[in-house]
């Protein structure tokens, strides 16, 4: 891998969903769950990716981890194809350990009837990341120290914990095997708002001690600014805007991004700005509209939009969207 | 929705093709020779090979079949061999009797088991509904063909209330004696079939009506000022009585056929009987023919049935 | 007169052995004809139970302890069920969380909001009734409404189905519409869609009483505010008051905690600790474990609600300076 480079690299990743037939001559519909995405995640970065329901945005994080079977493109991580996990058996393990996901409830996946501890150090032992169970018992004790959960926990069933502490035991579950990326599914969601800011903190807190890279995945735009870097608009499976964090606002955002942004209620008592509200539902994604996903809703469509598909314009260094009125001198 | 009762009877007639083909090669797989039962120790040779040609058991086992499929497209079921007449006639006189039984079970479970099934929804956990439930787990626990007996012991011997076997007793009466002494005979045979499918649609109402009372919906139609017998009445028995309507369809097709043992303990002259009969005889024609019935009647019923489903509930769309 | 008042109203629920576990406790507020209030906290701090409360919806295992709910000067818990099936869906009206299952899938939407006429004003023709029901969703913004009349709920899109129970809701122009989280299982854009129905009805006179986790639809919609922290009101006040000039420490923290589009990177300033389920209450401030300010007598004494500014007041050791309320 080439110094400064993408840590992980997505090209043109398609993921379409069989339709079941109703009927046998009946031609094969598809979901179009995500559709032609292409973005780099740069090593130590927050890219979040923020999106409506069928925006496709947790498609996508399953397909770069090989949960669901790509249908087209690629996923090259440190420079090497990976898609589907497509590599030699060794290798794979280590994948497994290097991108790890984190869930929006982790409890369901933790087995009732295992003391979370030992459901911590099995994987460790699997992949090799403590050399007898000892260590990974030390290993783990320290790391639900380092999460704010106390040692003792270890002994204890997935059920005596609050929301926010299987959160946490959801991210000690991911670090345990060394992880390189962290995938957080919709992480936040589910927690208090109280909780959910001590949550945000530590994947903060972690990112740094341990040299960590996130994809921050979620419907809520002010978290996702919050916590990350850069961020990807998704929006009928199709990418409709990569900004860093603080583009979001600019006169040159996508339309979508800006209904967006304009339709979260703000807590404050200060005037609001006019909002804009978007006409419509969120069309299916199994016949999606032709030319611009976004056409049927977007304040500013012209006829030209629902016959062609937009590409992407650099409209400020680093800020692309997926609309051709923004790119400006016009 | 022609589309969707096209492709019904696709699969209708594909499912009764393959049970019949099943039906025709298990019959002959048995370990009883037809022809052994029919001829005497008198008959010569000569007679005994013309019997068998009249009966095509002279042919290749392929043969037979493909002739017998042959006949039936035609609508030939074939003779029986003991009775010596055909079959359809034969199947056809013990036709109604079954599906008589078959009504009055229906209306057993239908007027008694969904009502008390919703009672003991409407008073879960208490004791009413504690001791319905024992009486439901007995009943679907209990062995039939017990159930037969102590009930013929308790009638019949014991008391002599009711008679013992049969549609009627002979000669055959006529007029509205017949109509009198068919419901006395009814009785017992449609009790001792009742019981389990009594039970199981108790079961499956009460659970169901539990589980709707508990639906967001339920709480809507509270807040809209609806008092509790309205409630249960327009919000939540339909939606109820979806899963207990899919149960007690799929039941009585079964029973068509699944009634041999209750039919043969107290004589009731239906199919059920007849499969019994047959076995013994080694009727094989009759017995394929009732087979055929019991297949054509699961079909019809589980079409029944999803017609059904699909009033009560829009969500399931028939066809396209 | 307000038109609804709570009045030290406690409730708490039964387990199996029959011992009571309070969760509300003391509750005291009121909302004015035609004002729309607030009720905000996280889960588990009994906003959901205060509306059930009032509707006289609560579940089996609710026990209520002490206290009067006036609803047009009339306490509904004393009311029979037959005096409170007329006021529901007429007077008082409700709209859920989930509005994918809150709508019975086996009858028809026009059946459905129909039924809220047919129960109240049972001498309406059906034409009449037809009439006003189209004219209600017309009213929530449903494009078509006469075609719609004879589709079945599944037919609607989540945004949809939360516009019927609206039109549901407000076809008896009720004095007070309840509405429990009623955009929390929608999308934004459509949380957007349907916050803007809701403000458009304000103008007609009608009270709202919004119970939300989310601080920016209080602020969107309502005029005043309770905070609830583990079935006690911690503040209340006007919408101003409780926003810009926050007193109770929990209040103040719930606003800090929430990273907004304006907000900058750094750490926010979380709570710590997580929400006490009933169970474990303590004996004094039900806040004092979390509390950065907690002092001694937090943890032994109930704080009492205390009138601290004009139309302010909040229960806090912090200020025990005020009128008793």
């Amino acid at each position: 891998m080439e110094k400064g480079g993408p840590l992980l690299k997505v090209e043109h990743l398609t993921k379409l969903f069989p339709v079941k037939k109703t009927r046998f001559f009946e031609e094969q519909r598809h979901v179009h769950a995500v559709e032609d995405v292409s973005f780099e995640l740069y090593e130590g970065e927050t890219l979040g990716i923020v999106g409506e329901s069928g925006s496709g945005k947790s498609t996508l994080a399953r397909a770069i981890l090989a949960l669901t079977k790509v249908t087209s493109g690629t996923v090259i991580y440190r420079g090497e194809d990976i898609t589907d996990f497509r590599v030699p058996p060794a290798k794979r393990k280590l994948l497994h350990s290097e991108l790890q996901m984190i869930f929006q409830d982790p409890y369901a996946s933790l087995n009732p009837k295992i003391k979370i501890g030992e459901a911590i150090c099995e994987p460790m032992l699997a992949n090799g990341q403590a050399r007898n169970h000892d260590e990974a018992v030390k290993k783990t004790r320290h790391l639900l120290e380092i999460v704010g959960l106390r040692a003792e926990c270890f002994d204890r069933f997935p059920h005596e914990f609050s929301g926010g502490q299987r959160q946490r035991i959801g991210i000690v579950r991911a670090l345990a095997v060394n992880p390189r990326v962290l995938f957080c599914d919709e992480s936040v969601s589910a927690l208090d708002v109280s909780v959910q800011a001590q949550v945000l903190n530590l994947f903060n807190a972690l990112k740094k001690e341990f040299n960590l890279t996130y994809v921050f995945i979620g419907h809520d735009l002010a978290v996702i600014r919050y916590i990350s870097d850069r961020i990807l608009v998704m929006y009928l499976g199709k990418v409709m805007e990569i900004a860093r964090y603080d583009q979001l606002f600019s006169d040159r955002a996508h339309p979508y991004t800006k209904a967006l942004v304009s339709a979260i209620p703000e807590p404050s008592t200060a005037a609001r700005k006019e909002r804009i509200i978007l006409e419509g539902d969120i069309p299916s994604a199994v016949n999606p509209p032709e030319g611009c996903r976004f056409c049927q809703r977007c304040f500013m469509a012209r006829p030209e939009c629902f016959e062609v598909e937009p590409d992407f314009y650099e409209v400020e260094p680093g800020h692309f969207v997926r609309c051709p009125y923004m790119k400006g001198g016009e | 929705m022609s589309r969707y009762i096209l492709r019904r009877l696709g699969r209708g007639v594909l499912t009764i093709f393959v049970s019949v083909t099943l039906v025709f090669f298990i019959v002959r797989a048995m370990p009883s020779d037809p022809v052994a039962l029919m001829i005497s120790p008198q008959m010569s040779q000569e007679q005994i090979d013309t019997l068998m040609h009249t009966y095509g058991l002279d042919q290749p086992l392929m043969t037979q079949y493909f002739l017998y499929m042959k006949e039936l497209l035609m609508g030939n079921m074939g003779m029986s061999f003991a009775k010596r007449i055909p079959v359809g006639e034969y199947i056809m006189s013990r036709l109604p009797w079954t599906l008589m039984l078959l009504a009055a079970v229906m209306l057993i479970v239908c007027i008694i088991g969904i009502p008390i099934g919703l009672y003991a929804a409407s008073r879960k956990g208490k004791l009413s509904d504690r001791i319905i439930s024992i009486i439901v787990t007995m009943g679907i626990s209990i062995f039939i063909p017990f159930m037969a007996f102590l009930l013929l012991y308790i009638f019949s011997f014991r008391l002599k209330i009711l008679p013992t076997g049969g549609a009627y007793t002979p000669p055959t009466p006529e007029g509205f004696e017949l109509v009198k002494q068919v419901a006395c005979h009814i009785i017992l045979p449609a009790i001792a079939l009742s019981i389990t499918n009594l039970a199981n649609a108790v079961l499956y109402t009460r659970n169901s009506m539990i589980d709707v009372l508990h639906e967001d919906y339920i709480r809507t139609a509270y807040a809209k000022g609806n008092d509790r017998k309205r409630v249960i009445r327009r919000h939540a028995m339909k939606n109820a009585l979806i899963p207990t309507v899919t149960v007690i369809g799929m039941q009585i097709g079964i029973m068509v056929g699944g009634a041999t043992i209750t039919e043969t303990v107290f004589s009731w002259p239906g199919i059920g009987r007849l499969v019994y009969d047959s076995v013994n005889a080694l009727d094989y024609p009759t017995l394929q023919g009732a087979f055929l019935i019991m297949a054509v009647a699961v079909v019809i019923m589980s079409f029944i049935t999803d017609l059904v489903v699909a009033w009560l509930d829009p969500r399931i769309k028939l066809g396209d | 007169m307000p038109l609804v008042e709570f009045h030290n109203y406690s409730m708490g629920f039964k387990d199996d052995d029959g011992n009571v576990s309070n969760l509300i406790d003391n509750l005291s507020f009121s909302i004015d004809e035609g004002k729309a209030l607030g009720v905000v906290g996280e889960s588990g701090c009994g906003k959901s139970m205060t509306s059930l409360s009032l509707m006289r919806l609560l579940p089996d295992a609710a026990v209520v302890q002490s206290g009067k709910i006036l609803f047009d000067g009339k306490n509904v818990l004393e009311m029979s069920e037959k005096e409170m099936e007329v006021i529901r869906g007429n007077r008082l009206s409700m709209i859920f969380q989930e509005p994918m299952t809150s709508l019975n899938p086996v009858l028809t939407i026009g059946n459905q909001i129909g039924e809220c006429l047919l129960l109240h004003h049972p001498d309406l023709a059906p034409d009449e009734i037809r009439a006003r029901t189209i004219r209600s969703l017309e009213s929530v913004g449903i494009n078509n409404a006469e075609a719609r009349l004879s589709q079945y709920p599944h037919e609607f899109s989540g945004g949809m189905r939360q516009r019927v129970m609206i039109a549901m809701a407000i076809i008896n122009h009720p004095a007070l519409l309840i509405a429990d989280e009623p955009t929390t299982a929608l999308d934004v854009t459509i949380q957007a869609q349907i916050l803007d129905i809701m403000k458009g009805l304000k103008g007609d006179s009608g009270g709202l009483m919004m119970v939300t986790h989310n601080l920016g639809v209080v602020a969107e919609i309502c005029e005043e505010v309770v905070v609830m922290y583990a079935g006690r009101a911690v503040e209340r006040g006007t919408l101003k008051a409780i926003f810009d000039e926050p007193l109770h420490p929990y209040t103040i923290g719930l606003m800090s905690s929430i990273p907004t589009m304006t907000s900058d990177k750094s750490e926010l300033p979380a709570i710590p600790g997580s929400v006490p389920t009933i169970y474990d209450f303590g004996k004094g401030c039900r806040f004092a474990d979390r509390c950065s300010k907690c002092m001694e007598r937090c943890m032994r004494e109930v704080p009492k609600s205390l009138l601290v500014g004009k139309d302010h007041i909040v229960a806090c050791w912090l200020y025990p300076e005020g009128e008793v309320v």
